[in-house]
């Protein structure tokens, strides 16, 4: 597959080259943008779906739990004297539920952020442009029609356009 | 002039960015974004003597503490000064003074990052090491402390032979798991952030060195995906860690009211905890950007905006601190029970009277007095400010630990304290293991985070 590099200096220009793109019929999945620090600015135009919050509180109540019946099962399974207080008691082990719980969702956010950042796991084998010091690169995967992509971005401003094989 | 927006991150948070948060972060007038990441990148230490003096002075200092812990590893618990009736010493109260400072970098950082504060940016990093470090240091006291180290496993829940599981009512049990997590979790906070930084650093290496950055960077590319998930992430992690931060603190002070020694068993003695570990934490950032920034030249990132700003945050909760201070031992003077009473007496006109006011007027008078007062204000005295604060934050963990213990119930069992050379040389080392860690540190690793920081400069 061949890949449409277009380097930008300008947010306006930027922007204004995905809005082009999207409204010619280009997929939201085979734009990517490449910088040296986030552009938020572009970021409602390239909308991704997050499951990170999700992952992170089912982490949190997966490890809350299971430390938590652990604890059960243990206090049974090797009862202490407890002077007349319960074997079993939430007040006693609150704590470490909490911690357990908390850590839980550290760990499930690192892992969530690890899974949708593509730093493992990742299926797309985009080649990644050299980042600029200033600016972004919007890479555009074009499984045909590239020519017409390149005449769409020569007017947008791009700083520098190039077309790079999959392969490179 | 072209008046169109360069292109920029923005502003990240909940509130909207003033110019005065705008003008706070950005830097010497003029720089780009890729001069300002030279400039960063070119201040970390080169391997001159004075950093190789500096890092083998502090390595001497941690070595020596080593061989007094083996010494008393060797011989015995009987080579401290802590006997009965006083069962805790230097060990504990060094415990909960790096613990509380620990957190500096989660409540800082977390919460200018919730708030959306854009003069946290070139502090946040500094922040967040100290919390790191502090921890390591910190959770060391409890294995020196038990004396037997090589059985520390016994904490750990695991079937032995005899099914003796680890008793999970224990407050020591709670502290085991608190500071576990906050680790792990202070170290993901501080590594996340790091990582473009990383992949930044990897492009301007070579060799070894060019290859530990990449795989520390895990294959950064700076693909708006990756932002987009990192960004998302800090926020989470913002909101955890600070859960965490609170209660960790809040274990440690479960520690002491817990137990029914007198003046310990205190239902305000969790936030009192808190409240002095964030009161400490923000002492001990100020104290560590004002070295920084005389040592690295970072004059142009570490702007007297910075210090005004903690320094203000410094007097809020110096004022928070006293208000608790006063209501605990207004209640505990007031309510005259025998026990609580001799404490209360030894602590503030007996043996430890002059530590009880010395820390008064480390805690209260010199930061009220030195920063309160605008006139006086500047990045000198807000950082000698924030030194007595330590000093005063020290002898308030003393004066919880060693007074109530040795001044128990009964009068026949009142006793003393004072440190031995073991304890004294471990307290040496841990203060040498910061410095020497934090060397280490900035030398591998940017102590401004870049890519924030690029932000807000292309912001302006």
């Amino acid at each position: 597959m061949e890949y449409l590099h277009a380097e930008y200096l300008r947010t306006e220009e930027l922007a204004a080259a995905i809005r082009l793109l999207q409204a010619n019929g280009v997929p939201r999945r085979a734009l990517e943008l490449y910088s040296r620090r986030p552009v938020e600015a572009v970021t409602p135009l390239l909308p991704r779906r997050s499951r990170m919050s999700l992952g992170a509180v089912l982490s949190a109540i997966a490890v809350g739990t299971g430390v938590t019946a652990l604890m059960y099962w243990i206090q049974l399974d090797y009862p202490l004297v407890t002077r007349g207080m319960p074997i079993v008691s939430g007040w006693a082990t609150a704590v470490v539920t909490f911690e357990a719980t908390m850590a839980g969702a550290v760990f499930g956010t690192l892992l969530m952020l690890l899974k949708e950042s593509g730093l493992v796991l990742s299926r797309r084998r985009a080649p990644v442009p050299d980042l600029p010091d200033e600016g972004a690169v919007l890479q555009v995967a074009c499984e045909a029609g590239l020519p017409a992509v390149r005449a769409l971005l020569e007017d947008t401003g791009a700083n520098r356009i190039e077309v790079v094989d999959s392969s490179a | 002039m072209d008046a169109r927006p360069a292109l920029a991150g923005g502003h990240r948070g909940f509130a909207p960015p003033t110019e005065e948060s705008m003008q706070a972060v950005a830097a010497a007038p003029g720089k780009s974004a890729a001069s300002v990441r030279d400039d960063i990148l070119g201040r970390m230490p080169v391997t001159n003597p004075a950093y190789v003096a500096a890092v083998v002075s502090c390595s001497a200092v941690v070595a020596w503490a080593f061989f007094a812990w083996g010494y008393q590893v060797v011989g015995g618990f009987g080579h401290t000064g802590v006997r009965r009736p006083t069962y805790w010493g230097f060990y504990i109260v060094n415990f909960v003074f790096w613990i509380g400072i620990s957190h500096a970098g989660t409540l800082i950082s977390a919460i200018l990052r919730l708030t959306g504060a854009n003069w946290r940016k070139p502090v946040t990093r500094a922040a967040e090491a100290i919390t790191v470090f502090c921890l390591m240091i910190g959770g060391m006291f409890p294995l020196i402390h038990i004396g037997r180290v090589w059985l520390f496993y016994w904490m750990i829940p695991y079937p032995n032979e005899r099914l003796l599981w680890p008793n999970f009512r224990s407050p020591l049990f709670w502290d085991l798991t608190a500071i576990l997590t906050y680790l792990c979790g202070s170290l993901i906070y501080l590594y996340l952030p790091l990582i473009p930084d990383l992949a930044e650093l990897a492009r301007r290496s070579t060799g070894a060195k060019r290859r530990l950055y990449l795989l520390l960077s895990l294959g950064w590319t700076g693909s708006d995906r990756q932002w987009q998930a990192l960004e998302r992430a800090m926020k989470l992690m913002s909101l955890v860690i600070l859960a965490i931060a609170v209660s960790v603190h809040s274990v440690v002070a479960y520690d002491f009211s817990m137990s029914v020694v007198p003046t310990w068993h205190n239902t305000i003695f969790a936030p009192y905890f808190v409240v002095g570990a964030i009161f400490s934490g923000i002492a001990a950032l100020v104290l560590v950007m004002a070295v920084l920034r005389k040592l690295m030249r970072l004059e142009d990132y570490l702007r007297e905006i910075h210090f005004v700003n903690l320094g203000k945050l410094l007097v809020l909760m110096s004022l928070v601190w006293l208000y608790f201070t006063f209501s605990e031992h207004l209640t505990t003077w007031y309510g005259n029970l025998p026990g609580e009473i001799q404490v209360f007496n030894v602590r503030e006109h007996g043996l430890y009277g002059f530590l009880f006011w010395t820390m008064i007027a480390c805690n209260f008078a010199v930061p009220f007095v030195l920063v309160g007062i605008s006139r006086l204000r500047s990045i000198f005295t807000i950082a000698l400010s924030s030194a007595a604060v330590l000093l005063g934050m020290w002898i308030e963990r003393f004066l919880i630990v060693v007074p109530s213990l040795s001044t128990p119930y009964l009068p026949a069992a009142w006793g003393d304290y004072a440190p031995s050379w073991v304890e004294l040389s471990i307290t040496a080392g841990t203060f040498a293991a910061m410095a020497l860690l934090y060397l280490l540190f900035v030398k591998a690793f940017p102590i401004i985070a870049i890519w924030e920081y690029d932000d807000g400069v292309s912001a302006r």
